[in-house]
């Protein structure tokens, strides 16, 4: 059995990167070449997760069936992800159709700090035999007594496994040490890790996840996904193996897999622009990088002041409204002075 | 309800009865309310007593006090129409009053599922600890209460040492009271502390059982403990998931034995009295899950699931249950293969009459 199960949600967290706009067929040919390299966990669908496509944060090409079907004929070994936040994704609308197309691993998200609105979620999934993971999003907004708190509340709920998510790209790997460590410690099933590479720490952290007990990684092909993207999981496999430490991914079909994702889905591979580094350093969700960008531009505002205000407001997925009101308000003052 | 499941049901009663009733007869034509009365141990116990009634001539009435009670009649037909068993809709944190002509009381409300502990851990506490005040309190202004059975935990136990083979009641153990997840084991700690001051002050004689895991019908599937998840995952063909190294010890008591425990601990156990209720004999949770899949005609598999070199180390939960056998006289009667068994083919029973209906 491998130490690590990788999951690799490039086919969901890279779809922000490309305004959801993933089609069926590009999913088709990441997951075929996905399961021959023998990845564990393929995620799927638009970057929010099932249920998200909307006006607010971005409308997927595809709908979820549609992706999840395309991947799914192509999977046998590996299995099949969502990412799921209750309030998008409602049980009876997204989850009971998603798990019907044939998802065997459901992530149920919350906000690290609410983790009380996944229960009937993982509630659903475990009566339909299906895996629960728990996810707590934006884990650098709270502290690891809180951590351990919520994700406690995740297992008691039957979550099978939870992950930390460090969705802003904030966290150094002292932090991950000490978050991951809290989780180990005190849960008795799997904890996992997802990064984000804005302050360039997305392998070292994911290393540092693994080293604190960690038995879950997220990594997505070249880096694919929100913001600065994500652990890049090429690089993150092969670590791993100079480390010691088995994924049961065979090396070359995970790089021949990032060489196709390059050319297959990926309009510019993720680097780690100033705005990445803004968003980062504030602690705000790396997805909101585009929309950041785009309303700043609108306001005249400078993109950097609006990421350093969200942050100081402590904003979270969902609030993008917000963006507009701080890009005003910062070109009012401006205006003013 | 069909009336395999009825049959079945009275089976079971009667074959852990096999050695007769002495140890009940102080029940014999008593009134004997019992909160939490519609829930799991609270349906068993009315089982025991309706086939006692029946077929032993204990004339024991019962009254079932739950805030569910009209909810009753839809999954216990058979019992809830019994002229023997009355139902009073109530939350144990509003009562006030108990009926005068009760003289045995089971006080088992509460609420066991971990996933109410989490997220409500204040209704929690509220229940274990003001729902036995408020029962006591009205107990205590009762004429001839003959005896009181609190419902504890084997939760109050905390961490069992790894040197520690079963817990004995004399165990002190400890909690981390600063943890909201020990909501329900606290809440009954201090329940417990509630019953031992009602006995010293105000003199009612209260008996308590520390509960521990169960294994049998009328257990609901959905709850995330490990033989449920075991079962129902085999039930849907599997795979049977273990987080960890599957090395973690649990026992399983059948609940007809416990039904039977319980009365008996009602009816004989002396008041301050402290018993551990459940099997002493632990398994470990893969060597459970490696019982159940032979049960079936397809192959299962065991899929372990790794928890990384931090992960805390293997569990033990298993109770001493001497006291209760040796002072007692009472004995397992259900060993753990037929307690899977059974159980497997009650859900069988269920499932077929949810596809009958």
């Amino acid at each position: 059995m491998p130490d690590i199960r990788i999951s690799d949600p490039t086919l969901r967290d890279g779809n922000h990167a490309v305004a959801h706009q993933l089609t069926a067929a590009q999913i088709a040919r990441y997951a075929q070449a996905a399961e021959a390299a023998g990845v564990p966990i393929v995620e799927v669908g638009h970057g929010n997760g099932i249920g998200a496509s909307s006006l607010q944060v971005g409308l997927s090409r595809e709908d979820d069936l549609t992706m999840l079907r395309a991947a799914r004929e192509k999977l046998s070994r590996s299995a099949l992800g969502i990412h799921c936040i209750p309030g998008f994704a409602t049980i009876n609308k997204d989850l009971r159709p998603a798990l019907d197309a044939g998802v065997d691993v459901v992530r149920v998200a919350s906000h690290c700090t609410e983790a009380d609105i996944t229960q009937r979620h993982i509630d659903f999934v475990r009566e339909r035999g299906k895996e629960a993971f728990g996810v707590l999003m934006m884990s650098h907004m709270a502290p690891v007594e809180v951590l351990v708190e919520q994700a406690a509340k995740m297992e008691a709920y039957g979550a099978e496994a939870v992950i930390l998510m460090d969705s802003a790209g904030a966290m150094l790997p002292p932090d991950v040490a000490q978050r991951v460590g809290g989780l180990t410690r005190h849960l008795s099933i799997p904890v996992g890790f997802h990064a984000h590479n804005n302050l360039g720490m997305a392998i070292a952290n994911s290393v540092t996840a693994a080293q604190a007990g960690a038995t879950i990684l997220d990594g997505t092909a070249r880096g694919f996904g929100a913001g600065a993207g994500n652990t890049q999981l090429e690089i993150l496999v092969a670590v791993l193996e100079r480390m010691g430490i088995s994924t049961g991914i065979d090396l070359y079909g995970i790089l021949d897999l990032g060489d196709l994702a390059e050319g297959e889905l990926i309009p510019a591979v993720p680097t780690v622009k100033s705005i990445s580094i803004v968003s980062g350093l504030s602690g705000v969700f790396s997805a909101f990088s585009k929309h950041v960008d785009r309303i700043a531009k609108q306001y005249r505002a400078d993109p950097r002041d609006v990421f350093f205000e969200l942050g100081r407001r402590k904003v979270v997925a969902g609030q993008e409204d917000l963006i507009l009101e701080v890009a005003k308000q910062l070109a009012e003052r401006s205006q003013t002075v | 309800m069909n009336a395999s499941m009825r049959r079945m049901i009275r089976d079971d009663c009667s074959r852990v009865l096999d050695g007769g009733i002495p140890g009940l007869k102080a029940l014999q034509g008593g009134v004997l309310l019992m909160t939490g009365g519609t829930g799991f141990m609270g349906t068993w116990v009315t089982e025991m007593v309706a086939y006692l009634n029946d077929h032993h001539g204990l004339g024991l009435r019962l009254m079932l006090l739950s805030d569910r009670a009209s909810r009753f009649g839809a999954s216990a037909p058979h019992l809830a129409g019994r002229r023997d068993v009355q139902l009073i809709e109530c939350d144990v944190l509003n009562l006030v009053e108990l009926p005068p002509e009760v003289n045995w009381i089971i006080h088992a409300a509460a609420d066991p599922d971990a996933r109410s502990h989490a997220s409500d851990p204040l209704r929690t506490i509220r229940l274990n600890v003001r729902g036995t005040d408020s029962l006591l309190q009205a107990a205590s202004r009762l004429g001839n209460v003959r005896k009181i059975l609190y419902v504890s935990s084997g939760l109050v136990y905390g961490t069992q040492p790894p040197d520690m083979a079963n817990i004995p009641e004399s165990f002190v153990g400890g909690l981390d009271c600063t943890v909201p997840l020990q909501a329900y084991a606290e809440g009954k700690r201090a329940a417990e502390t509630v019953c031992a001051a009602y006995r010293t002050q105000i003199r009612l004689p209260i008996v308590t059982v520390r509960p521990f895991a169960f294994l049998g019908p009328y257990q609901l599937l959905d709850r995330p403990w490990a033989a449920n998840n075991f079962i129902s995952e085999s039930l849907r063909g599997g795979p049977i998931r273990i987080q960890g190294d599957g090395q973690s010890v649990r026992s399983y008591m059948y609940p007809a034995d416990m039904a039977l425990w319980l009365l008996t601990i009602l009816a004989q156990g002396p008041a301050g009295a402290v018993y551990n209720l459940g099997s002493p004999h632990g398994i470990t949770l893969i060597d459970l899950a490696r019982k159940i899949v032979p049960l079936f005609p397809q192959p299962i598999k065991i899929v372990i699931r790794t928890l990384g070199p931090n992960a805390p180390r293997a569990s033990r939960l298993v109770p001493d249950t001497s006291l209760a056998q040796k002072t007692l006289g009472l004995e397992i009667k259900t060993d753990l293969d037929a307690a899977i068994r059974l159980t497997l083919q009650w859900h069988h029973f269920l499932h077929a009459e949810k596809v009958t209906a």
